[in-house]
């Protein structure tokens, strides 16, 4: 690696890591207004976040709501990356097109529009409708991810499955899924983390449900508080979990399929 | 029976979830957009009215609101794709057990929400924050620099913070693609490092560059969030204005007619951006070799 090739990722990471350090430096910081210099180390605003009642509702609803999200993304994902990485899918480009089509259209645009339809049809907004368009807008995600697994696979190895005899469901059962198995943990991870990050849907179509990052927006808009840093770092912190988490998993799966293959040889 | 169902056939109910949840409220807009609103009422009153659209191509406001989204994610786009672009290339020549790790590095600040995102930006550019501090402790200004938060700056600053990810990883992939041969066989005839980029990886890469335009073009242009939080008077979007219509003037059919045309547009300028990238020859190359 030349000195450019450092140099250059280095500013890279300063760039995209520069902002969540300043939270966590002011998350620490000894003083209610978020001014340099510091004024010393406290763990005050950690102790607030937790005795705020609101924020933790807040939550818990985010919670409650990402994980029907990061489930049905996940599912609906494999089925879309099922179709499209299929030698007979007829239609691909407008199929994958269509997949894209949440990703694409800005989000407020979308959001407003499955509003006015649901209240013009009568259907109330709230936990469900956000769930709902939530999933949507994580399905071009998962299924990017799935999908990028799905093409690297040995078809090979499903052929041989079905000329020894296996209906379809007992080769993606026994086959197919087993290799999947990562994917799909990524996959959910991104629509848990993608749910809990996401304003603009919940501003449309949450109804009278609050998830924190309405609770956050609100609060944002009055005054800049450093609660809210240690609020921000603590679900920085869970997104860093989660991800790392995944990560974790990857590695040990693969070097358990590593291991294996040296045991076969 | 097992011989009849193909795994190509879950494309079937995917694709009526995705009609039925986003498809059909798009085109719900173009009937809504003929509709009338009863104002003493607050219904909405199904008519066929070409109100709405009049007022659409009449009040310069809204042309002007979606040409500023479209110079807006334009600037973000092409900002984004020479930034990206060294970030890209340099990822390349990573070894490659750190690859995994600069793919995490690289897609981690994507998962923080907007609002975190905004929130920190306010943090490090506010007339206290962490650069007017440090221009402050080096003895360059003795004010703090006002244009670095609510302002046009601000929110370009951030939209590009916001996209830069998607870019490098649709020109990283593109370039991983290419094969190394290539260049070595540049070099080999004679080919300075400078030539071998302009000649071999620069055309090879065109159809990243392209994926990555679009895609922040897209979101940058459709971004309402940051503008409204952080441009200040600058701020205003057409997604804003599209919000204000519906909630609080509700003014449906002109919400919808706003909507439609901005989506008309942002789709025509992303795909014309795309057309002319993919027009180079290393693009056409790459396509008549099937590696993308």
């Amino acid at each position: 690696m030349s000195r450019l090739v450092i140099l250059t990722l280095g500013l890279a990471v300063c760039f995209f890591y520069l902002p969540i350090v300043v939270l966590g430096i002011f998350s620490f910081n000894a003083a209610s207004t978020m001014a340099f210099p510091l004024s010393g180390f406290t763990l005050s605003w950690y102790a607030d976040l937790f005795g705020n009642e609101a924020f933790l509702g807040g939550f818990v609803t985010s919670f409650l709501i990402a994980q029907p999200v990061g489930l049905l993304g996940a599912l609906i994902g494999l089925m879309a990356a099922l179709a499209v990485t299929s030698p007979r899918m007829r239609l691909r480009a407008a199929f994958a097109i269509l997949v894209l089509v949440p990703f694409l259209v800005p989000k407020t645009v979308l959001s407003i529009a499955q509003a006015m339809l649901m209240s013009w049809v009568g259907l109330g907004r709230g936990a469900t409708a956000l769930i709902l368009a939530q999933t949507l807008v994580v399905i071009p995600f998962t299924t990017t991810i799935l999908a990028a697994v799905m093409v690297r696979l040995d078809p090979r190895l499903e052929e041989a499955a079905r000329d020894l005899g296996a209906t379809p469901w007992q080769s993606f059962r026994r086959v197919l899924l087993p290799q999947l198995s990562v994917a799909l943990s990524a996959a959910y991870s991104i629509g848990v983390i993608l749910s809990l990050a996401d304003l603009t849907i919940s501003m449309f179509l949450a109804g009278r449900t609050q998830p924190l990052s309405l609770i956050v927006a609100s609060e944002f808009r009055r005054e800049l508080k450093p609660d809210l840093n240690a609020m921000q770092v603590a679900v920085l912190v869970l997104t860093a979990l989660i991800v790392a988490l995944t990560e974790i998993n990857r590695r040990r799966r693969l070097r358990g399929q590593l291991a294996h293959v040296r045991d076969d040889l | 029976m097992a011989s009849v169902f193909h795994r190509a056939q879950l494309a079937v109910p995917v694709a009526c979830i995705l009609i039925l949840g986003c498809v059909l409220p798009l085109a719900v807009l173009v009937v809504f957009s003929v509709f009338e609103v009863d104002l003493d009422a607050f219904t909405l009153v199904p008519a066929f009215s070409g109100q709405s659209w009049v007022q659409m191509f009449t009040n310069p406001v809204f042309a002007f609101l979606i040409g500023k989204a479209v110079v807006s994610g334009a600037g973000t786009a092409v900002l984004a794709g020479f930034i990206g672009y060294p970030i890209a290339v340099s990822m390349t020549r990573l070894p490659v057990l750190w690859k995994g790790v600069g793919s995490i590095v690289l897609l981690t600040p994507l998962y923080t929400g907007e609002i975190v995102r905004i929130y920190a930006w306010r943090v490090v550019l506010g007339s206290e924050g962490l650069v007017n501090a440090a221009l402050k402790w080096f003895g360059v200004i003795d004010e703090p620099l006002k244009f670095l938060l609510f302002s046009p700056f601000t929110t370009h600053l951030v939209l590009l913070y916001n996209n830069l990810p998607f870019m490098v990883l649709a020109i990283w992939i593109s370039a991983e693609l290419i094969d190394k041969r290539l260049i070595e066989a540049a070099r080999d005839l004679g080919a300075r490092p400078i030539d071998a980029f302009f000649k071999v990886i620069l055309p090879l890469t065109t159809p990243g560059l392209a994926v990555g335009v679009f895609t922040v073009f897209a979101l940058a242009a459709g971004d309402m969030m940051t503008p409204s939080l952080l441009g200040g008077t600058s701020g205003a979007t057409p997604m804003a204005m599209i919000d204000n219509l519906f909630g609080t003037a509700f003014d449906w059919p002109l919400a919808s007619a706003l909507s439609l045309s901005l989506l008309v547009i942002l789709f025509a300028f992303a795909t014309g951006f795309v057309t002319i990238l993919l027009r180079f020859d290393g693009a056409r190359a790459v396509f008549r070799r099937g590696t993308l």
